[in-house]
């Protein structure tokens, strides 16, 4: 209360604010919790006047303060004496509502949750989709990156480094360019060691986004490589916020880098959870083209936009073969490259806004369905008001007035179901944000915000004007007709407005439970895929010794080998291996591949992806060895031989047998024999085709290759959970410096590739389900109500010697019928909105018939089931009773 | 400055100025005393009651003062608000004139002065 005063206190001009605010605040919330001590709506009310008086004292004190306060207290403005008047309807709305408890609780009940689902909702897309980047005029920055449509590159690839220089020089409508990565590397002190995300940028970076260290500089021409900025979050664990951090040496990725700088909490760039940024910087001499896997940031010249930067980009990228040199393969590749350039915002948040739109979506329908209820409800409650209102206005009450003081409950209603579903929310929101997958961005910043509250307050004012508006003109349309009638009997006009209103949520709900549908079946299809390696029994982890005499790729893989045969010693412990990159953790990177043998035609090339694998890493992976055999120790040691996987066998050798076979590749200059040939693994992402993937022995593809990786242990074992503790007694003993890290079963990867897929269907799901309810609550509810209404025909019918089963099937075909309506405009609606979830669909079509005629058949038994209940109280009317309560 | 150029008062400045010629108030007990004087008919709400100490202080005839004894809640220090000379004078002014009101609207109605 406290801070919605003081918020209110912005009206009044500055001076007035400080010298007397503190005052007037103090005797407002005094004010109010007075009137709360009376009782709880005297309480709200005074509340409700005292923001009311706040505001319109305010800003009559800012534009003309010769405006007089009257002798009401209340200053005097035609607004002031109008809001009075409304509040006046609504406290009288109050006590009305106050005298039915159980009306009042099933709708604001009702509105609450729908609401609620709204606001959290509503805090998710805001913190995430609509809060601008924190850089200055973010709408200027974009991100760049490659297409070759035709070519077999992926759809969209980053960039190399020519790209970057070239475009830096030469791009006219780029103000400023930058290139960034990120990837976990060892960050470590005298007392601590952790793998931490980093990122090697340009120098350019912080001009480009346009940011300063909250503490020290920026790193200046010639740092390059040397200094470090380090990120908020770091300075405050690692170094209690201690400003003598700058100067401090930290290793971080590769050696000791002077702490030039700290970066603000809320400079989270490229991603959440960074640990810090060494910059580096670029000599023209260190490029070789076509090393894609660089990663743009530009800023726009304010003149310029993604279209005809785009423009331009594509003719500057037309000169690269000739500036730069390069292959035929590279040359061909350009001739088919088309830039990407997207506003930055919509590359970060890209990915996760189809599934927040469509939660926000459900939830919205969520809050229609809700509306139809209540106002069904309002109406119901109206006409039990006939009689009432038509005697009001018989003595003279205008209609407006009339109108108004309907209106009012639905606005006392929707107003406390509001401050309800805000609190939901409150409670909600974190325990919801706690269980969302990793990989949103921003979700660290969801919070109850002043803009959610404000939306919430806006959203249940729409739903009361929905939820009051149609009764209320109704009700005050009352004439003395229908109080001379005497007769309660619903008109056919009224019915069939109570069956649009129970078409409408049928229609709506069903749409949701085809989207929940196909989602659930997605996620079933994602979680059958067979990945090419067993799922249960592995434990993975990854260490990263760092010891000086680790500087070739044999010592290297000595010590790895020697590490491995440690834990197959342990109980328990099948097969142990390693692997560069381990499945569905961390990407592999991409190449082209040739075969030796067609060398001589570069068309002959397959992109693929590298890793490094050594031990029993097929097995104990369950990884099947189709042809040859799989790694021995001795492979380990010497450069030479690899392992390829089936698809990358058959498109550098159609037909025919690898083995014994050479290939190379663009990241190399040798030629490796192939030894075995293994099935094919899902390495990244389950919804695509499993890569083309080759193994090069620990020791790499050449000597120095490997000496700083740090590799993935993947170890068998039916006691993979508990095995930890173990290990982690070895890896002390044998390097104690080494950091333990990104510790998985290969069940809990698997799990957490689809999470977020998961996520999406689960929360739809809670909306389908809600939707489902109050649909079915509504029919209920409508049908009880006709029931109510016809006791006197139906007992009429019985007494004439209509049987019980006769009068029931009568009932339940009048609510099956508006429901099939409901049915088919339901799965009309989802026909045409369903492709808003195509790319979240896996293996299932966004217009599945299966789907489509299941969750039609669910909606049609609940619908069914509604019916029966008010069909059975029907039967069940007594012909007499019914004639004596007319 | 406006009050100068209007030296007639509203009912409720007038019942601001009267609450507090016993001696200085706080705000809240300015409001109280308003309400009791008044026999409930001003009850007036803070924002419009602060507008009205506003522009009474500004024509000079309320001043804040330091609180004449340490109140119920130490630590919690209220403004007091006191009556200067100049509005000690305007509501004399404006206490004679509705007593001269008074005065004719009973003469007017045949009544007596009891």
């Amino acid at each position: 209360m406290n801070t919605l005063f003081r918020l209110l206190l912005r009206a009044y001009p500055r001076a007035f604010r400080e010298r007397f605010g503190r005052e007037v605040v103090d005797q407002a919330v005094e004010d109010c919790a007075r009137a709360f001590r009376r009782s709880g709506l005297a309480g709200w009310s005074a509340v409700a006047a005292t923001a009311v008086d706040l505001v319109v004292a305010g800003v009559a004190e800012r534009w003309d303060p010769a405006w007089r306060v009257d002798d009401n207290g209340r200053t005097e403005t035609g607004v002031g004496m109008m809001i009075e008047r409304i509040l006046r309807d609504l406290r009288h709305a109050g006590r009305t509502l106050r005298r039915a408890p159980g009306f009042t609780a099933a709708t604001v009940g009702t509105l609450a949750l729908a609401l609620g689902a709204n606001a959290g909702i509503f805090s998710i897309v805001d913190a995430v989709l609509l809060e601008p980047l924190p850089y200055p005029e973010p709408d200027r920055l974009v991100t760049i990156a490659a297409s070759a449509p035709g070519s077999d590159f992926p759809d969209e690839f980053p960039v190399s480094a020519e790209f970057f220089v070239h475009y830096g020089e030469e791009a006219r409508q780029l103000e400023s360019l930058a290139s960034f990565n990120s990837f976990t590397a060892t960050v470590r002190t005298d007392d601590r060691v952790e793998r931490m995300r980093m990122s090697m940028p340009s120098m350019s970076l912080f001009e480009t986004l346009g940011v300063e260290p909250e503490l020290g500089r920026l790193p200046r021409e010639g740092e390059g490589g040397r200094v470090a900025l380090i990120s908020h979050s770091l300075w405050e664990t690692w170094f209690g916020s201690d400003p003598e951090v700058l100067g401090r040496m930290v290793w971080m990725v590769n050696g000791p880098k002077e702490v030039v700088g700290v970066m603000p909490a809320d400079f989270r760039f490229p991603q959440d959870q960074m640990a810090g940024w060494v910059p580096t910087e670029m000599t023209a001499g260190d490029i070789t083209p076509g090393q894609f896997g660089m990663s743009l940031v530009g800023r726009m010249t304010p003149d310029a936009d993604v279209e005809s930067l785009r423009d331009e980009l594509a003719v500057l990228a037309r000169r690269l073969p000739e500036l730069y040199g390069g292959s035929p393969a590279y040359a061909r590749l350009i001739e088919a490259h088309v830039p990407v350039v997207r506003s930055a915002t919509e590359a970060l948040l890209g990915p996760v806004r189809t599934a927040l739109q469509v939660l926000m979506a459900a939830v919205a329908v969520v809050l229609l369905i809700a509306c139809a209820n209540v106002a069904n409800l309002f109406t119901v409650r109206a006409e039990s008001r006939t009689r009432d209102l038509a005697v009001q206005r018989a003595m003279g009450a205008d209609r407006g007035r009339l109108v108004g003081g309907l209106l009012s409950e639905a606005v006392v209603v929707a107003v406390a179901a509001g401050l309800l579903a805000v609190l939901l929310a409150a409670v909600a929101l974190p325990l919801y944000v706690a269980a969302a997958p990793d990989g949103v961005p921003r979700i660290e910043d969801v919070h109850l915000s002043g803009r959610t509250v404000a939306f919430t307050a806006l959203a249940a004012l729409a739903t009361a004007l929905i939820c009051g508006l149609v009764p209320a003109l109704r009700g005050a349309n009352a004439d003395l007709g229908r109080l001379r009638d005497g007769t309660r009997g619903s008109t056919s006009r009224r019915a069939w407005g109570r069956n649009a209103l129970v078409v409408t949520q049928t229609a709506l709900a069903l749409v949701l439970l085809v989207g929940s549908g196909l989602l659930l079946r997605s996620v079933h299809g994602l979680q059958s895929v067979d990945p090419g390696f067993d799922r249960s029994d592995i434990l993975t982890f990854q260490y990263a010794p760092d010891q000086d005499h680790l500087i070739d790729g044999p010592t290297w893989a000595r010590f790895h080998l020697d590490m491995m045969d440690r834990l197959r010693a342990l109980p328990g412990v099948d097969a142990v291996g390693i692997v560069e990159n381990v499945p569905m953790d961390e990407g592999t990177r991409g190449v082209e591949y040739f075969a030796q043998d067609r060398a001589a035609d570069a068309e002959g090339g397959a992109r693929g992806s590298l890793t490094f694998a050594g031990g029993d890493y097929f097995q104990a992976m369950g990884i099947e060895v189709l042809q040859g055999r799989p790694f021995t120790d001795d492979d380990a040691l010497e450069p030479g031989h690899v392992v390829v996987s089936r698809s990358l066998a058959e498109a550098l050798w159609p037909g025919e047998d690898p083995v014994g076979r050479r290939l190379s590749n663009s990241a190399l200059d040798a030629w490796h024999e192939v030894v075995g040939v293994v099935d094919d693994v899902v390495q990244n992402d389950l919804r695509s085709p499993p890569d083309a993937l080759a193994y090069y022995p620990l020791v790499g593809p050449e000597v120095d290759s490997w000496a700083l990786g740090s590799p993935g242990y993947v170890v068998r074992s039916r006691r993979a959970d508990g095995l930890m503790p173990e290990i982690r007694g070895l890896i002390r003993e044998a390097a104690p410096e080494a950091p333990i890290y990104r510790i998985h079963t290969m069940e809990a990867l698997l799990d957490r590739s689809t999470v977020q897929l998961r996520f999406t269907m689960l929360t739809l799901a809670v909306a389908a389900g809600l939707a489902l309810i109050l649909g079915a609550v509504g029919l209920y509810g409508v049908l009880s109500y006709v029931v109510g209404q016809r006791t006197r025909e139906i007992g009429v019918r019985m007494a004439l010697g209509a049987e019980a089963g006769r009068v029931r099937r009568m009932v339940v075909r009048q609510g099956v019928g508006v429901v099939a309506v409901g049915i088919v405009l339901g799965l009309a609606i989802a026909f045409l909105a369903t492709g808003a979830l195509s790319s979240l669909l896996y293996e299932v079509a966004a217009v599945d018939p299966w789907t489509f005629g299941a969750m039609a058949a669910v909606m049609g038994a609940v619908g069914a089931l509604a019916s029966w209940v008010p069909a059975l109280r029907a039967s069940r009317v007594d012909p007499i009773e019914s004639m004596r309560d007319g | 400055m406006a009050p100068d150029s209007d030296p007639t008062l509203t009912g409720l400045e007038y019942h601001v100025l009267l609450a507090v010629a016993p001696g200085p108030l706080h705000g809240y007990a300015i409001r109280d005393a308003v309400e009791a004087d008044s026999r409930g008919v001003l009850n007036p709400r803070a924002g419009s009651l602060y507008r009205v100490i506003a522009r009474l202080t500004s024509a000079g005839w309320l001043t804040e003062t330091d609180a004449p004894d340490p109140g119920p809640h130490p630590g919690r220090e209220r403004r007091y608000y006191a009556l200067t000379p100049a509005g000690r004078g305007v509501l004399a002014d404006e206490a004679r004139r509705w007593k001269g009101a008074v005065a004719l609207a009973e003469k007017r109605l045949g009544r007596r002065p009891s």
